[in-house]
């Protein structure tokens, strides 16, 4: 088994390993810390951005500059968090709370030292993990049937509306509606097409990316531009001693293990994610400190703990989505858009057929972190000249690339008009207290969904009982059935609450 | 008399009802087929009805429970930063990407209240150089860098 390891990462290393490779993985970084350093565009619209650019590479050259990107941006957003108290983005929301108490206190350095320092660790863990839990879970995601794939989608999407945050019911809402854009075009089956309208730019189907640009980066740019105060001035700080001290190190690593146990298992979990371990990892960090007042007045576990969280989830949300073909969050349903693109159906085909490229981008993730820990340390000063630049120049140039990546994709206006539409409708939706992130999993989810409901049907000539008939079926499904009990039962809902309250 | 208790539940229910409403209407000629036949309507009409029953759910929620106020809706942001995109669409391929560059970051300005024009074409001109040479020279994207071809 540890020989398997250790010979799978060996195929990974190889693969990534090339000079051109490892220039996308660093054009990733980079170019994802760049955007996660920007106020105002969190990792999804920049993925999102991005993601055309990744369309001409090869596969892993692709998905090597995307994980790139992601991890880029999350690193970003820890930046801004600890430098100017504005979370980049939402996993680094928690980081804030100490890490810029620490900046104001003159300890910037130090908590961003230990925030990279956490993350990297955290990451090579999360790699190990991948590597570990994978080839089993494929293994376990190859006796599936269809039964079996569309119960896993129930209890994913599930999971993933619990887990989240904001209403349950209304996040359910747009999982479906999200479900029924995602048919919007030529029916596989039937050859007919649906909700086409006659256009041809969606006979088949609605394009991934205006949706997902629409409806995250647009409206993240109006948001930002309704907003009375827009994001500002950087604590000044020294960078020379940017190493924490004997003393941060002895106070953090605690924090760093706890940290990244936890974000390893919350980010499997569909819905959870980066966003879900930063914010368990904090509250766990200030219930086990002696002395919890000290959190909020620059406590460096309050750092250490959620970064190290927030990375290892990073990496351990790709194992439902190479497994099992199962998106755990928003940035993972993009990741699987990319996939499907490059013509990778995601699932555990993936490490039989193309196990280079599965083990590829496994052994990326290493290299991206370890880029990440030499590239930022160093350029911290870059970053922070960035912050600098006023939002009102940012955002025409945000949207000139919005508008680029969306039309790019076959130079048709009716994408931009899809964009626009999906703009307005999101826009629509946030102002009446829906997230959409949910949807964009349901979107992704909805052609297989409903294949993997027909074959279902196909094999019991109509009878619903082959869910449960079907061992591996039945457990999913009592798995959501113990997932919708949570969420009902009064104490689960208090810490759900709580957790999303810091 | 019916009160509006939660605004924004009440208004997110009668969006869910309008999206599987047009769900059931546009997708009527579908044919539904049987379980274990099932045609091209079989699922859509399926999600249609669920968003429905959510959405009577939450509009009732949102009459019955208090719940938080819709925040004010300010106009002139999401009209001018959806006109930018739409005026690119119609340029882009008329007058090239450069100089589309250059509306868009003149449109997209008036998105805000304050708008300093020399600034802002000076944004511009550096947007268009820096998508020309990035995207249509370095990233070979298929798009025209200036007008008449």
């Amino acid at each position: 088994m540890e020989f398997d390891v250790i010979q799978n990462l060996a195929t990974g290393f190889t693969a990534a390993f090339t000079l051109k490779n490892l220039g996308f993985a660093l054009l990733g970084c980079f170019l994802g810390t760049l955007i996660g350093v920007l106020p105002g565009i969190g990792p999804i619209p920049a993925i999102a951005m991005l993601l055309p650019i990744t369309f001409q590479l090869e596969p892993l050259s692709s998905l090597i500059m995307l994980a790139g990107l992601y991890y880029g941006a999350q690193y970003g957003g820890s930046t801004t968090s600890i430098l100017v108290n504005i979370p980049g983005e939402a996993s680094s929301i928690v980081t804030c709370i100490d890490g810029h108490q620490m900046a104001k206190q003159g300890r910037a350095g130090a908590a961003l030292a230990v925030a990279a320092i956490g993350s990297f660790f955290a990451g090579c863990v999360g790699t190990v993990f991948i590597a570990a839990f994978g080839p089993p879970l494929s293994a376990l995601a190859q006796q599936f049937n269809s039964p079996d794939y569309f119960s896993l989608m129930v209890l994913g999407l599930t999971t993933a509306v619990v887990l989240a945050h904001g209403s349950v019911i209304k996040a359910v809402a747009m999982v479906l509606i999200g479900l029924l854009l995602g048919l919007v075009g030529t029916d596989t089956n039937s050859g007919l097409t649906r909700y086409t309208f006659n256009v041809s730019a969606i006979w088949e189907g609605i394009d991934f990316l205006p949706l997902v640009i629409g409806m995250f980066g647009i409206v993240e740019i109006v948001r930002n531009l309704e907003a009375t105060s827009l994001p500002r001035a950087a604590v000044s700080t020294r960078f020379r001693d940017v190493w924490p001290t004997r003393k941060d190190f002895h106070e953090s690593w605690r924090a760093v293990l706890r940290g990244t146990g936890l974000g390893s298992i919350l980010g499997i979990l569909p819905g959870g994610g980066a966003v879900l371990a930063s914010f368990a990892a904090y509250t766990v960090e200030k219930k086990v400190a002696k002395d919890p007042s000290r959190f909020g007045r620059g406590a460096i576990e309050g750092v250490a703990g959620p970064e190290a969280a927030n990375n290892a989830a990073a990496q351990t949300s790709f194992i439902p989505l190479l497994t099992l073909g199962l998106p755990s969050n928003a940035i993972m349903a993009l990741m699987m858009g990319a996939m499907i693109i490059q013509g990778i159906e995601p699932g555990a085909a993936v490490m039989t057929k193309r196990p280079d490229l599965f083990w590829g981008m496994v052994a990326s993730m290493w290299i991206g972190n370890l880029m990440l820990l030499v590239l930022n340390l160093p350029l911290i000063g870059i970053w922070v000249k960035l912050l600098s630049v006023p939002y009102r120049l940012l955002y025409p140039a945000i949207l000139m690339f919005c508008i680029i990546g969306v039309y790019g994709l076959n130079t048709n206006i009716a994408q931009l008009v899809i964009m626009v539409i999906f703009a307005g409708f999101g826009y629509l939706l946030y102002k009446f207290g829906c997230e959409p992130a949910p949807l964009v999993l349901g979107f992704i989810l909805g052609p297989v969904m409903e294949e993997n409901l027909r074959r279902s049907l196909v094999i019991s000539r109509g009878d619903p009982m082959v869910f449960l008939e079907r061992p591996i079926s039945a457990v999913l499904l009592a798995m959501t059935v113990g997932v919708i009990a949570l969420i009902i039962l009064p104490q689960f809902r208090k810490t759900r609450e709580e957790a999303f309250q810091e | 008399m019916l009160r509006v208790k939660s605004p924004q539940d009440f208004g997110a229910g009668i969006i869910f009802i309008v999206v599987g409403a047009a769900g059931l209407i546009f997708g009527r000629e579908l044919a539904v087929g049987t379980a274990s036949r099932m045609g091209p309507g079989y699922f859509p009409i399926l999600l249609s009805y669920l968003i429905i029953a959510i959405g009577l759910v939450v509009s009732a929620r949102g009459l019955t429970l208090e719940g938080p106020p819709v925040e004010r809706i300010h106009l002139r942001p999401i009209f001018f930063v959806l006109a930018a995109i739409l005026a690119a669409g119609f340029l882009l391929n008329m007058v090239g990407l450069a100089l589309t560059s250059v509306l868009v970051a003149i449109i997209a300005a008036y998105a805000r209240s304050q708008v300093n024009l020399l600034e802002t074409i000076l944004l511009g001109i550096g947007m268009g150089i820096f998508s020309v040479v990035v995207f249509v020279y370095g990233l070979g994207q298929p798009l025209p860098a200036w007008w008449g071809n």
